[in-house]
């Protein structure tokens, strides 16, 4: 362990701000040690007391060694501002991270990727339009970032990785205290599959404020924010701004102008925050990129799954339409609806509606 | 001066016999019941001497000291008041009592002397039967209860001046005319019908399914979706109740007194739904003086529990044993009791705290987080033991109206009872009778998949992330709708349909 990295492993385990770290930065110059570090004139009252204390009771050798065996032990990259493999994407950001704990592939940070982020409580159509855009990006080799939160966040991530594609997540708390709770094994999936980020030590909890500023990595290690759907109250607005402000390109699916949840995307396209996003061209597009063709599905249907299809190509339609308009018993219905959401030629959403894919 | 008749207690649903032994003698006037008597049998002290003064014999004015044996076990109810009256009054030979030894005596009396109802004569009589009993004295109000089980003879009595009159040999009172169940089962008839439920035919299906397999379901659906409706729909597609299995359902009715007097017996399944702040013990029986709770008045029948995560916890998990076994063991410190409690399951809910989730014309506005809490409070082994979800929403103002024919209940039933013969062959030599209740070695031999079902039941985990809790139950509806369609095996289009009442399963809920 070189003396820099020791003091890295020390300073990652406290929230500190970017200004006490510049300014801590700008004192050592050159000579980055732990030693130089605490003989920094006034440290303490950069720091605040009570942090100073803290410090020097974990600035010791053998204490050093646990948390880098723990990190290790779990799997667990630790990244600062001067590693190799710090994303560019960020390291040009005026409020960068100066740590960034990553599990997973570190190779998907220079890639092309696209944010999607949304409400946590989509409509059916937000559902839909997720799942669409994140598993054709996702298809088409481009990296789905998103927070790992309710809603549009995790459909984005499941859908990537459903498909095949690859996903990072990044959170607003540390490795061990997954928020919500509930998404813990989505988050060790991308851990295996994808990548998991966060710049909070592993013991960190969330708090209110750590969501919004998980928002700025997201959109800082993006190439494109796409909005599916969010109110215009929504947390996402934090990741839209912060978007504005790298120069990132902004995404925006428009909705039904009386849809609450389409008021954020409809809004950005109004005032000509974003470009408004009809289908995945228009995003491969300004990546530089194109959409890969999959091969078209095979879809030799009976007569009775080729009635609920035409019913379908319509619209989304609940149970109980798809029973009063096409001649099925309601046994053979029931029956078909679900080979076909097997096959992956419909999809059920909840109050049983039903739309193709 | 010694007198001694018999009566009957009741101890779960059977009848124990019980001696009453009266004594009396000289000494200062007083009167005492011993034996382990509850409250309501020492105030037939009271009840015992006014009736018999306003009936307008003597009352001893003597010791009287009465002993209900057997001593240790105990005793409740006003059930014994015939009894102890008569044996007082026969002790003193004076009223021409004669034939007193011959009967079995039920009843409570009133101060005027009156014979009023009691609780429990059906399932009594039965037990009295068994011991060899012949002849029953038992209030006129319980005579039509009394008169369904055969062999032996029956006199219903309105006062305890008849009575006495009656053992004196100086009246002649009519037996019971044994009634014939057939009589009975023409007036079965339920409050609601399914021709009146517009639309909801996936529901509908789903509740056919139900009836046809003994499966327990669970419906999500927004309020004023028709839940509630639906489910009291229910008993009316359910094959009609055997002589054995009405005689069942009466004997726990007759204990906790909610029989009909007129008809005397409970000819159609129970239907039962039990409110949400219902307390553990209302639900399972048993308490102070032991009844039988909810979920044994449902027995043969459909218990419905509305709102079911608004039920508390602990009652919730009360349901594990019976919904298994289909008894409940209620152990008290006096006794422990089992009473039978095998019923459909039939619960509804709403998909989030406000309802609306998924809802096509009303926006939901509960977090994620309200919506997983209120989803949990459905523990996992009661979800283990329901094997259909479905979703119900709400009926549009068009489709009430609409002068479509539904189909009646009648028609449904006619392919339920279809169903349920194909599952009584099945299972001849076992100990269940539908499809719900296999076992998992049953399981195994009579849900046997080709080869295209088992790729479909395989594709549907992976593509459709079921939990794994979900695949015998799975299989087993499959079995029932197979039966349902009078198919020897099942094709992949019942494993398909089955798959599709697995709503909770699915992972798009919060």
């Amino acid at each position: 362990m070189t003396e820099e990295e020791k003091l890295f492993l020390l300073l990652s385990q406290f929230e500190i701000s970017n200004k006490k770290m510049e300014k801590i930065l700008d004192e050592l110059g050159d000579h980055i040690s732990i030693d130089r570090f605490f003989k920094i004139k006034d440290l303490a009252k950069i720091l605040g007391e009570e942090l100073y204390a803290n410090m020097q009771v974990c600035a010791s050798e053998v204490r050093l060694r646990q948390y880098q065996r723990n990190l290790e032990e779990s799997g667990i990259t630790l990244l600062t501002i001067f590693s190799k493999s710090y994303p560019e994407k960020l390291a040009f950001l005026p409020d960068k991270p100066y740590f960034l704990f990553c599990k997973g592939d570190l190779s998907l940070l220079s890639k092309k990727s696209i944010a999607i982020v949304g409400s946590r409580m989509p409509s059916n159509y937000g559902r839909m339009m997720t799942d669409r855009f994140a598993g054709q990006l996702a298809q088409s080799g481009v990296v789905i970032v998103s927070g790992l939160a309710y809603g549009v966040d995790s459909i984005a991530h499941r859908k990537a990785l459903e498909v095949g594609g690859k996903t990072i997540a990044v959170l607003g708390s540390g490795f061990n205290n997954i928020y919500p709770a509930e998404h813990q094994s989505l988050a060790d999936t991308i851990a295996k599959d994808g990548l998991l980020i966060s710049e909070y030590c592993p013991s960190m909890k969330a708090t209110r404020y750590s969501f919004p500023q998980r928002n700025r990595i997201i959109a800082g290690l993006s190439d494109g924010v796409l909005i599916t759907e969010a109110g215009i109250k929504s947390g996402t607005i934090h990741t839209k701004d912060f978007a504005l402000d790298y120069g990132r390109e902004l995404f925006a699916i428009p909705g039904n102008i009386t849809s609450e949840k389409s008021q954020l995307p409809n809004d950005i396209i109004r005032s000509g925050q974003g470009e408004c996003v009809l289908c995945v061209e228009d995003i491969l597009s300004s990546l530089g990129m194109s959409k890969t063709e999959q091969p078209k599905k095979q879809m030799q249907l009976s007569f009775e799954e080729q009635e609920i299809v035409n019913l379908l190509s319509n619209g989304d339609f609940d149970i109980e339409y798809l029973s009063k308009n096409c001649n099925l018993r309601v046994n053979i219905l029931n029956s078909c609806l679900t080979t076909l959401e097997i096959r992956g030629i419909i999809r059920r959403l909840p109050g049983e509606v039903y739309s193709l894919i | 001066m010694l007198a001694k008749v018999a009566s009957f207690g009741l101890k779960g649903i059977d009848g124990f016999q019980v001696d009453v032994e009266t004594d009396v003698s000289n000494g200062l006037p007083k009167f005492d019941i011993v034996g382990l008597a509850d409250t309501a049998i020492k105030e037939a002290k009271e009840r015992v001497r006014t009736a018999i003064k306003n009936s307008g014999f003597e009352y001893p004015s003597k010791r009287i000291t009465t002993n209900l044996a057997p001593a240790d076990v105990k005793k409740e109810g006003s059930l014994y008041d015939l009894a102890i009256a008569i044996s007082i009054l026969a002790t003193s030979g004076e009223n021409g009592i004669k034939r007193h030894r011959d009967f079995v005596f039920l009843g409570e009396l009133s101060f005027d002397g009156m014979i009023k109802k009691v609780r429990g004569v059906l399932p009594i009589l039965i037990s009295a039967r068994k011991a060899g009993f012949k002849k029953f004295i038992v209030p006129k109000d319980n005579a039509v209860e009394a008169g369904f089980i055969e062999g032996i003879e029956v006199y219903p009595l309105s006062s305890l001046d008849e009575c006495v009159k009656f053992l004196a040999g100086q009246l002649d009172v009519q037996k019971v005319d044994a009634c014939s169940f057939e009589n009975i089962t023409l007036q079965r008839e339920y409050p609601l019908d399914f021709a009146n439920v517009k639309g909801q035919a996936r529901a509908k299906r789903a509740l056919e399914i139900a009836a046809a397999g003994g499966h327990n379901l669970l419906m999500i659906g927004p309020p004023g979706s028709g839940k509630s409706m639906l489910a009291k729909c229910f008993p009316s597609i359910l094959p009609n109740l055997t002589f054995e299995e009405a005689l069942e359902v009466t004997k726990i009715h007759s204990i906790a007194g909610e029989l009909d007097l007129k008809t005397g017996i409970v000819a159609t399944r129970p239907f039962r739904s039990p409110h949400h702040t219902a307390t553990t013990v209302s639900l399972t029986g048993g308490g102070n003086n032991s009844r039988p709770g909810e979920i044994s008045l449902a027995h043969n029948g459909v218990l419905f529990l509305d709102e079911l995560p608004e039920y508390s916890r602990h009652t919730i998990e009360t349901l594990r044993q019976p919904l298994e076994d289909g008894v409940i063991t209620v152990a008290r410190a006096n006794a422990t009791i089992t009473y039978p409690a095998n019923f459909t399951l039939i619960a509804s809910m709403n998909p989030c705290p406000c309802g609306n989730f998924g809802s096509k014309d009303r926006e939901c506005r509960c977090t994620p987080a309200q919506i997983h809490k209120y989803l949990s409070k459905l523990s996992g082994p009661i979800m283990d033991r329901i094997d259909i979800h479905v979703e119900v929403d709400n009926v549009s103002y068009s489709d009430l109206k609409s002068e479509n024919k539904e189909e009646s209940s009648a028609s449904i039933k006619e392919r339920v009872d279809k169903a349920r013969e194909v599952q009584l062959r099945r299972f001849k030599n076992s100990k269940n009778f539908c499809n719900a209740k296999m076992s998992v070695p049953q399981t195994k031999k009579y849900c046997v998949l080709d080869e295209a079902g088992e790729s479909l039941l395989r594709n549907a985990f992976e593509k459709l992330k079921l939990s794994a809790r979900a695949h015998d139950r799975l299989l087993r509806v499959a079995r029932t709708i197979a039966d349902l369609e009078g198919e020897e095996n099942i094709l992949p289009s019942h494993i398909a349909e089955a798959i599709g009442y697995r709503s909770l399963d699915r992972k798009y809920w919060g």
